[in-house]
């Protein structure tokens, strides 16, 4: 069976496909007006007349939030609380500003209703929602030419009978509703109010753009990459847009964890560095979740794979601030104008650094399809170095010395401000620019490891063919540890789990490869932040310890409560395994070797070999100083380190017993 | 000296980091929704002579307060490696009591004195004295709680159990006040630990040079940021409420002097200190003073002692915004330190009309309820802070329903609050056309109303209830807030600081101040 996956960038829109017995890659430029046309473009591309299964990773939920382009969209509430969206958790987001400017409501005052009807924590209706409220109400949604409607009522988890009522006395409107209670059962108003705000907001355009999709695919499976991991058929994503917002990086993350398994390398921090901003994430065996995403400043609280995003990349510009301080990024030159080298931009960038010093390779940029302009990143670079008294490869070096420091704390964010040690891992480092950082980057971090996959441009697309069908379920119970008996839990737990194989059935998931973990949210008693642990027969003693790891304390006499019960259901696909490519000796072939060039590291020139990456064979080693280049990125291999391909054409560069 | 540049931005990002990793340890491992939730923390390092060097501040209150009380803790306690020094006396180090310190040295293996401090400071939520919360409408420190000098907490790595026991026996919930303070010395473990590293990174040497750098670097960017603003004297007035205890407004008044990059402000104008708990000491004057000019920097500059250098600051002891012993001070953090703000605001307003806005909230609405939950059958203390209506400015309308200058906290969601206390809430919404009228309107407050389900004590501390929050340049002052308690004979407005006694069914009703507009509105 063919089955081809597909990640809609902002650049480009990246295809990746296998047929059980050969695989390949595609890439063709973004149609950031309809996207569906590239998409469309490369399926018919890829497949002709085969038939195939579709995994997609689509931007249209995710570029409606941020660029404020959703559905006219009503927010229904309890009367009194209309405004809950409004006043957010009433912080602002820069301290220092004498101006305060708040991140306005997706919904504005006009279009948020409030009823009558009051539920309470145990679920106790003590006061009734009036049906007789519900008509004037539907004639003021439809003379507001409402789009698309959510609804989310205080405490509705606990008992939906209002929402539920709402809900039909709506229907005959025939418009997208999202119900609070069936978007995210739990508890905390604001957040539960604004992932279903926000999926009521996306859900229209991501409606037209499945049906105009799936006018084409017809009878073909049809699957939509989530951002926790998992996919989901194209109906069910249409329900549950909010779900596959970011879903592109965590594609990358899920390539990251399946060919670091295959590999046999489970403890992963995962590196991807473009053009004008890094994304990192670390991997402990399994993907990391986290419920506290903020998507444009907007809070999203269905587990999402947790990735951190700073504003370092290749393009990031390097200017001097008028305290006297350099300064790399967050601005960046983008892909235009760009860095110096590609012809337009005048600025100076991480990109130009890496060519001033020889780490980029002018003519083999995009495999030779794009030249870079040397002469003129020479020029500014030693303009710029005379204006601040230093020499132009102090300064290079220095640029991509400050874009390193800020690329190290975020990894420090996710891994020692978690409770873990970096050195126990391994940099999986990918995307354009990613190679050309990764080694400093482990160095500074004290990681001995850094693998670089094969075909490191396309892992997002990669990973979404790797992905299982995982749906998500959560339930608050607020419940104290007396209350909290294994079996009790177990027993709260059965209508989500029945749920769940029924919902995965529809998904086309067969019984035997549906797996259910079981997961509850706790904390101690007093505390405003929960933890994540397996449900087990020992699930108090699990949580001591997980607060151990990630708290540095515990402390097994303070009682423990489970706010939330949690259900992640996997469907998985059989596992394609990787294939082993032919080895080849320890010393590269003739072919791959394309000569050498000069190179400087720590102030010193190289006489530095360059490879073709794609002419390596598992086996080959290499010593740096050495560059690799290949079609979409660059590796660059300082002295003192050594790379070595592995069975699959992954790099693995060994960097233990060297010193920093 | 040659500065790198290249340096001074790795050295800048490496402290920072520093202090940042101190305040994610504090932050996660504390126990108390004060500290964890509402972030009510900070964390600095300093170096061997107390100078700032970089903070991770989410409360700016904390940012001159932070450096007087390390200094404090040197002055007082000489200390050797694995020694931790306590402190809260507002009157020596501190703010008010329940903003705990403490300071960690940090020692090379060969060195004699430390080369480093780090410090972090966090509010605790009950530290003893009259009411639980210990921030009472109070007429004198004593009734505040615990007063703690300069202290040794952690005596070579260990903790001064006997100390520790009989501080705890002074609160009202010993096991958070346990947990939190094993946060703290957490933190400034991280923080010690840090030091160390990148000492033997880069050298003492080349790390004391940088620190110097960065705050010669910090003062280049004050200076340039206040040689913009034109050069003269520049008064302003205003006035609190009340003490809490008498009706008379309490006058304040400042003479701020630009003189090419210096600014001179003197507060020696201002009235005496009161007999209510809303006196400020000096600490908390520098802090406002230094959070307004951090402000006017446009760039992001590090925290450190340069930003002071630039700016003096006079203050008439005994006078409210430098109380001296034994003041009532719990409320001159919260509220006090709102109005200085303003002062200090409006007066810039008159150097530099387009760059300041009007008047804020200007207070933070700290409102206290305790009592006993008759669902547990425990006691319950609830602290929380209200936000309200910003200034409007030149350029845009102030935001609505949002913490203002010296605070940031977050709410405590109404379903948390409902689980965890008996409490109904009834109505939590945007205080509309609060906001003062002008050609940009100022911000609209907040309304919370809340229902008890048992009986209970609550404690407001409160301000802009008869003083409105300015405009400027011909817009309208912002409605000031409005206190009230239902019952079921009808509703009652009190005063901006207040303690009663609630019945259940009774319910507590806070409007929250608009901000000021700017400009005269366009007929």
């Amino acid at each position: 069976m063919l089955i081809i996956g597909v990640d809609t960038g902002g650049t480009f829109t990246d295809f990746i496909w296998q047929d059980g017995e050969e695989q390949g890659e595609y890439k063709l430029l973004s149609t950031p007006q309809n996207p569906a046309e590239a998409v469309l473009a490369g399926l018919r591309h890829i497949a002709g007349e085969r038939p195939y299964q579709l995994i997609h990773g689509s931007t249209v939920a995710t570029n409606a939030l941020l660029e404020k382009k959703g559905a006219r969209t009503a927010l229904i509430t309890n009367r009194g609380f209309e405004d809950v969206i409004e006043i957010a958790r009433q912080n602002r987001p820069e301290l220092y500003q004498l101006q305060v400017v708040k991140n306005p409501p997706l919904v504005p005052s006009k279009y948020r209703f409030g009823l009558p009807g009051r539920v309470d924590q145990s679920g106790a209706i003590i006061e009734e929602l009036d049906e007789a409220t519900l008509g004037p109400l539907l004639e003021e949604l439809n003379a507001a030419k409402i789009e698309s409607i959510a609804v989310s009522l205080l405490f509705s988890f606990s008992n939906p009978e209002h929402e539920l009522l709402v809900g039909k006395s709506l229907q005959s409107l025939k418009l997208p509703m999202s119900l609070s209670h069936q978007t995210l059962a739990e508890f905390r108003e604001y957040e539960r109010t604004s992932t279903t705000l926000i999926n009521a907001y996306v859900a229209p355009k991501m409606e037209r753009y499945l049906g105009e999709l799936e006018a084409e695919v017809g009878p073909n499976s049809f699957r939509i990459m989530q951002s926790n991991g998992g996919s989901i058929s194209a109906k069910t994503a249409r329900r549950e847009s909010v779900r596959t917002i970011l879903s592109g990086p965590a594609g990358g993350a899920v390539g990251a964890a399946t060919i670091g398994r295959q590999s046999g390398q489970d403890k992963l921090i995962s590196f991807d560095m473009g053009g004008t901003s890094t994304d990192v994430s670390l991997i402990d065996g399994e993907l990391p979740l986290t419920t506290e995403s903020t998507i444009a400043g907007y809070p999203v609280k269905v587990p999402m794979i947790d990735i951190h995003t700073v504003g370092a990349g290749g393009g990031s510009i390097a200017r001097l601030d008028r305290g006297g301080s350099l300064q790399v990024g967050p601005q960046s030159a983008g892909a235009d104008p760009g860095p110096i080298c590609y012809g337009k931009g005048q600025e100076l960038t991480v990109t130009d650094a890496n060519l001033f010093l020889g780490r980029l390779i002018p003519d083999r940029f995009l495999g030779g399809g794009m030249a870079l302009e040397a002469t003129k990143v020479g020029l500014s670079m030693r303009t710029f170095a005379a204006e601040m008294d230093l020499e132009a490869t102090e300064l290079a070096e220095g640029i991509l010395a400050v874009a390193n420091t800020t690329m190290e704390r975020a990894i420090k964010k996710i891994s020692v401000e978690k409770g873990f040690d970096p050195r126990e891992f391994c940099l999986f480092s990918f995307g354009g620019a990613g190679g050309m950082h990764a080694v400093d980057l482990a160095r500074l971090l004290q990681i001995p490891k850094v693998m670089i996959p094969t075909a490191p441009g396309i892992l997002s697309a990669c990973g979404m063919l790797f992905a299982d069908v995982i749906k998500d379920y959560s339930q608050t119970v607020m419940l104290g540890q007396e209350e909290a008996a294994p079996a009790r839990l177990k027993g709260l737990l059965h209508p989500l789990e029945r749920q769940a194989e029924r919902d995965l059935q529809l998904e086309g998931v067969p019984q035997d490869r549906i797996e259910l973990q079981p997961l509850l949210d706790m904390r101690y008693c007093g505390q405003s932040f929960e933890l994540m642990v397996p449900l087990s027969d020992d699930f108090i003693a699990g949580f001591h310890q997980k607060h151990a790891q990630v708290y540095g304390y515990s402390n097994p006499h303070k009682p423990t409560e489970v706010v939330n019960l949690r259900l992640r259901a996997f469907g998985r696909p059989p596992r394609l395994a990787a294939q082993e490519q032919p080895a080849g000796g320890t010393v590269p072939e003739q072919q791959a070797q394309l000569g050498t060039s000069s190179a400087v590291f720590s102030g010193h020139a190289f006489e530095t070999a360059i490879f073709e990456r794609s002419s390596l064979k598992p086996g080959n080693q290499i010593q740096g100083p050495a560059i690799l280049v290949e079609y979409s990125s660059t590796i660059v291999l300082p002295p003192d380190c050594r790379a070595v391909v592995d069975p699959y054409g992954h790099l693995l560069i060994d960097l233990q017993g060297v010193a920093s | 000296m040659k500065v790198n540049p290249i340096l001074l931005q790795v050295f800048r990002n490496r402290f920072v980091a520093i202090a940042e990793e101190m305040g994610v340890t504090l932050g996660r491992t504390s126990f108390s929704p004060n500290i964890k939730e509402r972030r009510d923390y900070s964390c600095a390092l300093f170096d061997a002579r107390g100078d700032m060097i970089a903070q991770a501040a989410h409360i700016p209150v904390h940012l001159g307060s932070m450096p007087l009380s390390v200094k404090a803790a040197i002055a007082a306690v000489p200390m050797v490696a694995g020694d931790m020094v306590m402190l809260n006396d507002p009157f020596c180090g501190g703010t008010h009591l329940p903003d705990i310190t403490l300071v960690a040295p940090v020692y090379l293996d060969a060195s004699e004195n430390p080369v480093f401090f780090v410090a972090n400071r966090a509010h605790h939520s009950d530290v003893g004295g009259m009411t639980p919360g210990s921030m009472p409408v109070s007429t004198s420190i004593f009734q505040e709680g615990l007063i703690i000098p300069p202290t040794k907490l952690v005596e070579q790595g260990k903790i001064d159990r006997k100390l520790f026991d009989f501080l705890l026996r002074n609160v009202r919930t010993p096991q958070e006040r346990e947990g939190d303070f094993a946060a703290q010395i957490m933190a400034n473990l991280t923080g010690v630990d840090r030091c160390q590293q990148l000492i033997a990174k880069y050298g003492m040497q080349e790390v004391n040079l940088y620190a110097a750098h960065l705050n010669d670097y910090a003062e280049r960017m004050m200076r340039q940021t206040i040689a913009g603003i034109p050069d003269g004297l520049y008064q302003f007035e205003d006035s609190l409420d009340s003490d809490g205890f008498s009706d008379q407004e309490v006058p304040l008044k400042l003479c701020l002097e630009i003189n090419q990059d210096q600014a001179h402000l003197d507060f020696s104008d201002c009235a005496d200190q009161v007999t209510g708990s809303v006196n400020a000491v000096y600490a908390i004057t520098l802090s406002a003073v230094l959070y307004c000019f951090r402000c006017l920097i446009e760039e992001d500059v590090p925290t450190n002692a340069g930003i002071a250098r630039p700016l003096q600051i006079t203050t008439r002891p005994g006078s409210l915004v430098d109380a001296r012993f034994p003041a009532a001070v719990a409320g001159g953090n919260v509220e006090t330190s709102q109005r200085i703000v303003d002062l200090v605001l409006g007066a810039l307003a008159k150097a530099i009309p387009a760059r300041i806005p009007a008047a804020s909230q200007g207070s933070m609405n700290n409102t206290s309820i305790g009592g006993l939950d008759p669902r547990s059958g425990q006691p319950f203390s609830y602290y929380e802070t209200l936000a309200g209506g910003c200034g409007a400015d030149a350029a845009q309308q102030g935001a609505s329903a949002v913490h203002s200058h010296m605070t940031n906290t977050l709410n405590t969601p109404i379903e948390a609050l409902e689980y965890a206390y008996p409490f109904r809430v009834t109505e939590y919404s945007v205080r509309h056309d609060s906001g003062g009228a002008g050609k940009q309107r100022g911000g609209d407050g907040l309304i919370r109303e809340i229902e008890l389900l048992a009986e209970a004590e609550v404690t407001v501390l409160s301000e802009r209830r008869s003083t409105a929050p300015y405009g400027l340049l011909g817009g309208e002052p912002g409605k000031p807030g409005l206190n009230q308690v239902i019952r079921k004979a009808g509703s009652e407005s009190l005063p901006g600081k207040f303690t009663t006694r609630l019945k259940p069914g009774e319910r507590l009703r806070i409007e929250t101040p608009g901000g000021g507009g700017w400009g005269k509105k366009e007929k």
